[in-house]
């Protein structure tokens, strides 16, 4: 049946329906102008968000108009240089934590999802339980016995104190992306693994040539959310680091607004408005692989 | 794979339920053997020894406080003028703002971690006293280690929990009632002063909103710290020993005062009373314009005052103003199991008694609690939403009666749990017999 | 599966013979046993390392007094005590239950409408859609930041820009957060305001389906609608199960946005009291966190169960294409 495909359908053009969809670009403009209305009625709080970071002290506290009376772009640089470090420094301390753990979920939840879609072996179905198990406990109450489990195994507060922030990432604790990647993978054809098994694949052979090329979307998408959920996550941070210069984006956003003592709340918003610019970025970069097919016929050779 | 399968860390709870006792044992004995694994790695991992007694020894303190970033450039600046003196002293700071702050603390402490030396508020300082977290400073203080002989007795006693000095008071505040003093005089209206009855009081609020169309001022029955004024002028209080200090009956009438304010027209309504519940500066109705007068501590005046372009005016909450007291507005404690008990004392004594600390510090936690002291530094100051919160607070000080005990553990829900019933009465889904019923129940299982 | 038009999916390869017979033949039923538990190696070390401890030792907390600020070795078992005060002696516990499962009914479906709609809307490759996609992330990248506290309420509350728009068409608003009737809706808009990561694993899950198909089904000469039932929703299904079965959770556990609106009260009147952030409250601000535990707990058995009610569905209407639908 792949024989008969249209040869033009590449990868960077997915949509097959190329001959039946050839009207004119009257219907794609009413289209656009929905999307854009949707898009203007969903973005309007980030809008309001950008006017707030725009707005003095006082009109922030007194005028809930979208457009600020007094234009006060001085908020960027009061954010900026508010504390003993720029805030440049928790951006690179974000990005840096954010990063690594890209790479720690990437690598570390692949190898499981793996053996979970893929390989057979005793308690398989009992460790995928447990593995979905840990995803339903609320983690509020893991909190304090993780900080004694990490502090007794003497990971608190070190000379580099992201360690207990970033080692689960490598031991694949996040169950979410293995799972994701299990579903994933699970819709990759099996007979792609039977065919490189008759030309004398192992399971790492199958792992190394089937699996891992075809699972770009489910590592895309990890990618994409490790990131983000990083750069926002605050409890655990909050908890774990303790100096300043440690802190990350989300901690730092909180040091504006003590609610019974200091409200600086224009320079928050500008440093909020700021702090979305990285993740924006990495996600629009990274959802580009999101925009090219797969196409499994190609693979073979 | 059975993906079906329930996860087999869940199922432990299950069996247990209908088990006998030996086996239950068991389980017990296994959960056991399981938290125990932590703590013995834990053991290997401090074996950091006793500080040792030379006095010059090189000594390394941790300190952690809430507050924003003006706290945190006054107070590293004392701490470095400490170290400038104690050469020997150095500092590890952390610094947040209040939001997390308690829930870090908590989790530092449970992990054996805790700093030497922190800050708290009332709100936990039984909390934490209670569980044996904090150190009695009493010895310090009673030989003079610690200094509070220029403190006012009321303030320092205000940090005693079971006949144990729990914690220093860091600063003095006290209940202050802010109002909009541009929009009284534009309107031609008088303002309110201390002393006036809380009837007078809410017509003065009644009158206001006819005539300027801003509800005259947020409605505080869900609001402890006016509840609480309120009490002692009837003679009752929050607490009373290990026991609430006051009656549904009481409750009921509270509730009722401000429900007739409410038909008056002298509060706004609940969304908006609702919002001004919440405890940030930001969304105090006074500075968002959305009634005439806020119920806050004086000391926030100039932070308000930073929120609006109006005038504003701050004096007593109303009624005898002798109910009010000089309320530690945080403390300072010392980790019981602290390595450095008696620098982290010294640094305490330093931070509230040293001339040139307190200068520095200025009356970022509240007024200086050293009197000598706070004079110089009220004489100091230069910023006018300053300068009225502390005249207001000396000229209340002199009329300030005993203070109440410190609120029991369990205070924080008791807070909450007025703010519950407090709502439910003003969105009418309950009448304030009711409400009160419900606000006695919560507390009693609150506190017990 | 029931649906008789579908191209098979199982022929995509074509040349390859359907590996039913093949897949016993040569190995035993654990042939791969070593690779396995390579491949796992470095989560079981995480789960044994990391996840299990904290788990367990959470578990036996539940039967504790534990209050957070109390040593472990003087804390006190209490046997059953929490779990009896849970369904006996605590009304707030039972409406956190209720509201949180008001929330998770309404707001989980209409989030994956969305999320689902939106995907499909932006599959296709043209100029500028990674920026639509963008633009719709968005509101999801804010996570549960301070700033987006005060945005969402000064959206909903009585001056609020939603009833700005609602005064167009003449409707008077009401003061959405603040008021007890409304607070939870609120939260629920804000909960599909950020659809983006539903969308985001459709649209990974969209891609995945193999343009041959649709090819095949359009020589098939199936219509727009018959490709979208036919070959969409059984090639994503994996993903649309994923999804479901991760949204249900979410919303069971949804913290962020009720922390968020309302201060960490879970006001007005507790009636965006969310089951965890009721335990939260119980566990970090009342410091009962031996109680919290036993929440916590009963919430994974609870929500347990119903896991295990879409995995025993999902072998109905989730299709697999490594052949092993169960």
């Amino acid at each position: 049946m792949t024989a008969t495909a249209t040869p033009t359908a590449t990868p960077a053009t997915p949509a097959p329906r190329g001959p039946r969809r050839a009207r004119g670009g009257g219907g794609q403009a009413v289209r656009l102008l929905i999307l854009i209305a949707i898009v203007a009625v969903v973005l309007y709080p980030l809008f309001w968000m950008i006017g707030t970071s725009l707005k003095s002290q006082e009109e922030i506290v007194n005028n809930i108009g979208l457009l600020p009376n007094e234009f006060t772009p001085g908020n960027y640089a009061d954010g900026w240089t508010n504390f003993d470090f720029s805030f440049g420094r928790f951006f690179l301390n974000s990005a840096m934590v954010s990063l690594l753990t890209v790479v720690g979920n990437g690598v570390s939840c692949l190898l499981a999802a793996y053996a979970f879609a893929r390989l057979r072996f005793r308690l398989r179905g009992v460790w995928f339980a447990v593995m979905i198990g840990t995803l339903l406990l609320p983690g509020h109450v893991l909190i304090v016995p993780q900080y004694i489990l990490f502090r007794s195994l003497g990971l608190v507060g070190g000379e580099w104190p992201y360690l207990p922030l970033l080692i689960p990432q490598f031991l694949a604790t996040e169950a979410f992306f293995v799972f994701l990647m299990v579903q994933f993978m699970r819709g990759i054809p099996r007979e792609l693994d039977e065919a490189a098994k008759i030309d004398g694949a192992n399971a790492f052979g199958i792992f190394r040539h089937v699996i891992l090329p075809l699972s770009r979307p489910a590592l895309v998408t990890t990618a994409i959310f490790s990131f983000i959920w990083t750069w926002n996550d605050f409890f655990r941070q909050l908890v774990f680091l303790s100096d300043l210069e440690d802190y990350t984006v989300p901690v730092a956003l909180t040091l504006f607004i003590d609610s019974t003592s200091q409200s600086a709340v224009g320079p928050m918003f500008a440093m909020s408005v700021l702090s979305l610019l990285p993740v924006f970025l990495f996600f629009v970069a990274f959802q580009r692989m999101l925009v090219e097919g797969i196409n499994t016929s190609g693979l073979k050779g | 794979m059975h993906p079906a399968t329930p996860p087999t860390t869940g199922t432990h709870a299950v069996p247990a339920y209908r088990t006998p006792v030996r086996r239950r044992r068991l389980i017990r004995g296994m959960l056991a053997a399981v938290v125990a694994l932590p703590l013995v790695l834990g053991a290997a991992g401090c074996g950091d020894d006793e500080a040792s007694t030379d006095p010059n020894a090189p000594v390394k303190l941790s300190i952690f406080w809430w507050g924003g970033e003006a706290r945190a450039k006054l107070t590293e600046e004392a701490l470095a003028l400490y170290t400038k003196k104690n050469p020997n002293v150095t500092f590890e700071k952390t610094w947040q703002a209040n939001q997390g702050y308690f829930d870090k603390l908590a989790t530092l402490t449970a992990g054996g971690n805790p700093p030497d030396l922190f800050q708290i508020d009332d709100n936990y300082l039984a909390e934490y006293a209670s569980r044996s977290t904090t150190l009695d400073l009493t010895p310090y203080k009673d030989s003079g280690d610690l200094d509070v002989s220029k403190f006012p007795k009321s303030l320092w006693q205000y940090g005693v929990v079971d006949g144990k000095l729990a914690g220093l008071a860091s600063g003095e505040n006290t209940q202050g009632l802010v109002y909009n003093k541009t929009l009284l005089t534009k309107n031609g209206l008088p303002e309110p002063t201390t002393g006036m009855t809380w009837d007078a009081y809410i017509a003065w609020a009644e009158q206001v909103t006819k005539k300027t169309k801003v509800p005259g001022t947020q409605d505080p029955s869900a609001d402890y710290k006016a509840f609480w004024v309120w009490l002692r002028q009837q003679g009752k209080d929050l607490y009373k020993g290990q026991e609430l200090g006051f009656t549904a009956e009481d409750v009921t009438k509270w509730f009722d005062l401000w429900k007739g304010a409410r038909d008056r027209g002298a509060t706004p309504t609940p969304d908006v009373i609702h919002e001004g519940n919440a405890t940030d500066i930001t969304k105090q109705l006074v500075v968002t314009g959305k009634a005439g007068a806020s119920w806050v501590w004086v000391n926030q005046m100039p932070e308000l005052k930073k929120n609006t372009k109006d005038e504003l005016g701050v004096i007593a909450y109303p009624g005898d103003p002798s109910a009010q007291w000089a309320r530690a507005s945080m403390y300072w404690s010392v980790f019981k199991g602290s390595k450095h008990k008696d620098v982290a004392v010294d640094v305490i004594n330093f931070l509230n008694n040293d001339p040139e600390a307190v200068k520095i510090l200025g009356t970022d936690r509240g007024l200086p609690s050293n009197l000598d002291l706070r004079r110089v530094v009220s004489d100091d100051v230069t910023d006018p939403a300053m300068k009225q919160s502390i005249q207001v607070e000396s000229d209340l000080a002199e009329k300030f009666g005993e203070a109440p005990q410190v609120p029991l553990k369990g205070h924080s829900k008791v807070r909450a749990e007025l703010i519950k019933a407090a709502e439910n009465a003003q969105y009418g889904r309950a009448s304030s017999a009711e409400a009160a019923e419900q606000f006695i129940a919560a507390c009693k299982s609150a506190i017990a | 599966m029931a649906l008789t038009t579908a191209p098979d999916p199982t022929r995509r390869t074509g040349s390859v013979p359907t590996p039913a017979g093949r897949r016993g033949v040569g190995r035993a039923r654990h042939g791969d046993g070593l690779a396995g538990y390579v491949f796992l190696s470095p989560w079981l070390l995480g789960l044994m390392a990391v996840t299990a401890i904290p788990m367990l030792l959470s578990l036996y907390l539940s039967f504790t007094n534990y209050d957070i600020l109390t040593p472990f070795s003087e804390v006190e078992w209490v046997g059953f005590a929490n779990y009896e005060r849970m369904f006996t002696a605590d009304p707030s516990y039972w409406h956190s239950v209720r509201v949180t499962l008001t929330f998770a009914l309404i707001a989980v479906p209409l989030k994956l409408a969305a999320a689902l709609g939106v995907a499909l809307l932006l599959n296709r490759a043209w100029r500028g859609v990674g920026l639509f996609r963008g633009l719709f992330y968005l509101p999801s990248l804010l996570g549960g930041s301070v700033a987006l506290a005060i945005v969402w309420v000064n959206m909903f509350n009585r001056e609020g820009a939603f009833n700005s728009l609602l005064s167009v068409f003449g409707i008077e608003g009401k003061p959405w957060v603040n008021d007890p009737d409304w607070a939870l809706e609120t939260l629920m808009v804000l909960a599909i305001w950020q659809f983006g990561a539903p969308m985001v694993i459709f649209l990974a899950g969209l891609k995945q389906v193999p343009t041959e198909l649709y090819e095949a089904a359009s020589v098939d000469g199936a219509g727009k609608w018959r490709q979208f039932v036919a070959v969409t929703l059984p090639m994503l299904s994996p993903v649309i199960f994923f999804n479901l079965v991760l949204e249900t959770i979410n919303g069971f556990q949804g913290f962020t946005a009720a922390f968020v609106l309302s201060n960490g009260t879970g006001g007005p009147v507790d009636s965006t009291l969310m089951y965890t952030l009721n335990l939260y409250i119980t566990g970090f601000t009342n410091l009962e966190m031996g109680y919290a535990s036993a929440m916590a707990w009963v919430f994974l058995l609870a929500i347990a169960l119903i896991t295990v009610i879409f995995f025993s569905t999902g072998r109905f209407w989730v299709h697999y294409s490594d052949g092993e639908d169960r």
